[in-house]
């Protein structure tokens, strides 16, 4: 745990302090993110976490215990340490890179490569192609991945990233992104995040906080603050929109409702009186292999009646509009306005095991705005 | 003067080419030893500072601006160096200041900010990260210094031969006072093989000496 107690940060020849008279605590084994307008302050107090800037007055903490107390160096080598620029040693290999700090605490030669090679796998790079290559023949994506390998070298427990994707491009960004948090799921730590994208910082953080000329306005998790922000200014931060923001925290399952009636394709003509028996408004259809592949609607069998052929072609048309459990709600939304329909089956890798609505979308949401 | 007068002059004073290019070499050998020796430091800690940085190498330019005549004249009214290998090492040692700290201090400080606070933001300590990233990273900019000053110095050395040193300026400066037209010829291009081959040889080294990784591109 981090916890940050009246930290104030005071530059010379400056009116306003840079921070002002902070207190934050951070949570062990969460993604904390610091959110603002430039300026705000955020960076200064990542930065004050790991003594690259000392505090004018106050104290940080780590796990209880007053930061100025280690010497800075070796603090530093404790802490994991990724920023936008990323700062890799150009006349160092991919792999010599990566082994800075196991070399700063002096592990031994075979224990500094098998950790090396498991964290360019980790990083989803091409381990024998990667290792002896030199920065500047990566792309910037590929050489942020090593800037977090090398962060991640000797497992410490606390990660600071400043604008860590910042510089890449919106796809790497995107895939970065995914992949932090699924490797945040396996190895837990307590990672303090700078950035001044708050779709960002609504996607990677447990928690927010949010920044303003150097004072904390707003703590809380994303779901609290898209749904009660405290003030004018985290309204207009988090934008008009904030309510489809929410829908990102959001997944297809969370709205899950039981399917009401399946239908194999043999025995479409029955599909009316099976939805009739069923009571429900929509049935999806089974292939031989029993996937699902399509959906039929009681509008559907009025509207075609005995012509089953035309109902099957008709069924075929949805045979996409289908989400996994996963899948956020604005991507299950897109489909929706795509197909044009009311429905969405949700599978679960291949076999299907509900379904998702417009009308249970709203609700879910709805719901939770008035928690 | 024909092509035997000429060599007849190399035979016969085969002996004094020798002493005088071995007192050459020692003087340039003894000058950038002593200039890297003093020099290197001075740019690196000017690194620190970018008021002292300021202040030295304006000192160090306005040296340089000096010509070498004059500056040799000066430093012999001075009682304790006078005539001889002191004031020449002196000179040699001034004139060095520029190119070197100059090269040490831009090669230092266009090493790229983000490598540095990204090498201190691991825990390197400041010496490690002067080995082990300042000086490989600059190292393109400091050698490039470093071979201007041993040519410079070369050249630079055959005038202290108007302040006693017995080398191959001798031979130019005796040569014209006397009309020996082998005898300057000699002096002159001896001293102009060493220098080109002093700077072929750097050259060769910079070029091994340069990190692959910076070298290398996509």
């Amino acid at each position: 745990m981090i916890e940050l107690e009246q930290i104030t940060k005071q530059y010379p020849g400056q009116a306003m302090p840079a921070v002002d008279k902070l207190f934050l605590s951070i949570p062990k084994g969460e993604i904390c993110v610091l959110v603002g307008p430039s300026g705000c302050g955020k960076s200064t107090i990542l930065r004050m976490i790991n003594r690259m800037i000392e505090p004018t007055s106050g104290i940080v903490k780590i796990n209880g215990e007053d930061v100025t107390r280690t010497d800075p160096d070796q603090l530093r080598m404790g802490i994991g340490y990724v920023i936008q620029q990323i700062g890799l040693l150009p006349h160092r290999t991919i792999a010599e890179n990566i082994a800075i700090v196991p070399r700063l605490y002096k592990w031994p030669k075979e224990k500094i490569r098998k950790r090396v090679d498991e964290l360019i796998v980790m990083m989803g790079l091409d381990l024998e192609k990667t290792r002896g290559k030199y920065p500047a023949q990566l792309s910037g994506g590929q050489m942020q991945r090593v800037g977090v390998a090398r962060a991640m070298a000797v497992d410490p427990p606390i990660m600071l990233m400043d604008e860590p994707f910042g510089a890449v491009d919106p796809i790497a960004r995107t895939h970065l992104q995914d992949e932090l948090l699924r490797l945040q799921k396996e190895i837990k730590k307590t990672i303090v995040f700078v950035t001044h994208d708050i779709n960002e910082a609504i996607k990677m953080g447990d928690r927010i906080a949010i920044f303003d000329a150097g004072k904390l306005v707003q703590f809380g998790t994303p779901e609290e603050i898209l749904t009660n922000p405290i003030n004018e200014f985290v309204e207009d931060f988090i934008g008009r929109d904030r309510v489809v923001k929410k829908l990102n925290l959001y997944l297809a399952e969370d709205a899950m409702q039981p399917i009401g009636c399946v239908v194999k394709g043999n025995e479409l003509h029955t599909a009316a009186q099976k939805m009739k028996d069923a009571g429900a408004e929509v049935a999806f259809l089974l292939n031989e292999e029993g996937k699902a592949c399509g959906q039929i609607t009681v509008s559907d069998t009025e509207e075609f009646g005995r012509d089953i052929e035309g109902l099957r072609k008709r069924v075929l048309r949805t045979e996409k509009a289908f989400v996994q459990t996963t899948t956020p709600f604005p991507d299950a939304l897109s489909l929706l306005l795509e197909y044009d329909t009311d429905y969405l089956g949700i599978l679960k890798g291949e076999e299907l095991c509900g379904m998702l609505s417009f009308k249970g979308i709203r609700k879910h949401v709805y719901r939770k705005e008035g928690e | 003067m024909t092509l035997s007068d000429f060599t007849s002059f190399l035979m016969k004073n085969s002996k004094t080419i020798m002493e005088y290019s071995e007192n050459h070499f020692t003087l340039v050998l003894l000058a950038v030893g002593i200039s890297l020796a003093i020099w290197v430091p001075v740019g690196l800690l000017l690194t620190k500072s970018d008021k002292w940085a300021a202040r030295v190498l304006a000192l160090a330019n306005t040296i340089f601006c000096i010509p070498s005549l004059s500056m040799f004249a000066i430093l012999v009214t001075i009682p304790m160096f006078g005539l001889g290998r002191k004031s020449a090492l002196l000179a040699l040692v001034l004139y060095a200041m520029m190119p070197l700290i100059r090269s040490v201090y831009d090669g230092v400080k266009n090493v790229d900010r983000n490598v540095i606070e990204a090498a201190r933001g691991m825990g390197m300590g400041t010496r490690r990260i002067l080995i082990e990233i300042l000086v490989p990273l600059g190292m393109p900019i400091i050698f490039a210094g470093f071979r201007i000053t041993v040519v410079m110095t070369t050249g630079i050395a055959a005038i202290a031969t108007y302040i006693g040193e017995r080398n191959l300026g001798r031979f130019i400066q005796e040569g014209l006072i006397r009309s020996n037209t082998p005898m300057m010829v000699t002096g002159a291009l001896i001293i102009s093989v060493i220098a080109i081959g002093l700077d072929t040889i750097l050259g060769l080294v910079e070029k091994r000496i340069v990190p692959k990784g910076l070298r290398i591109s996509r």
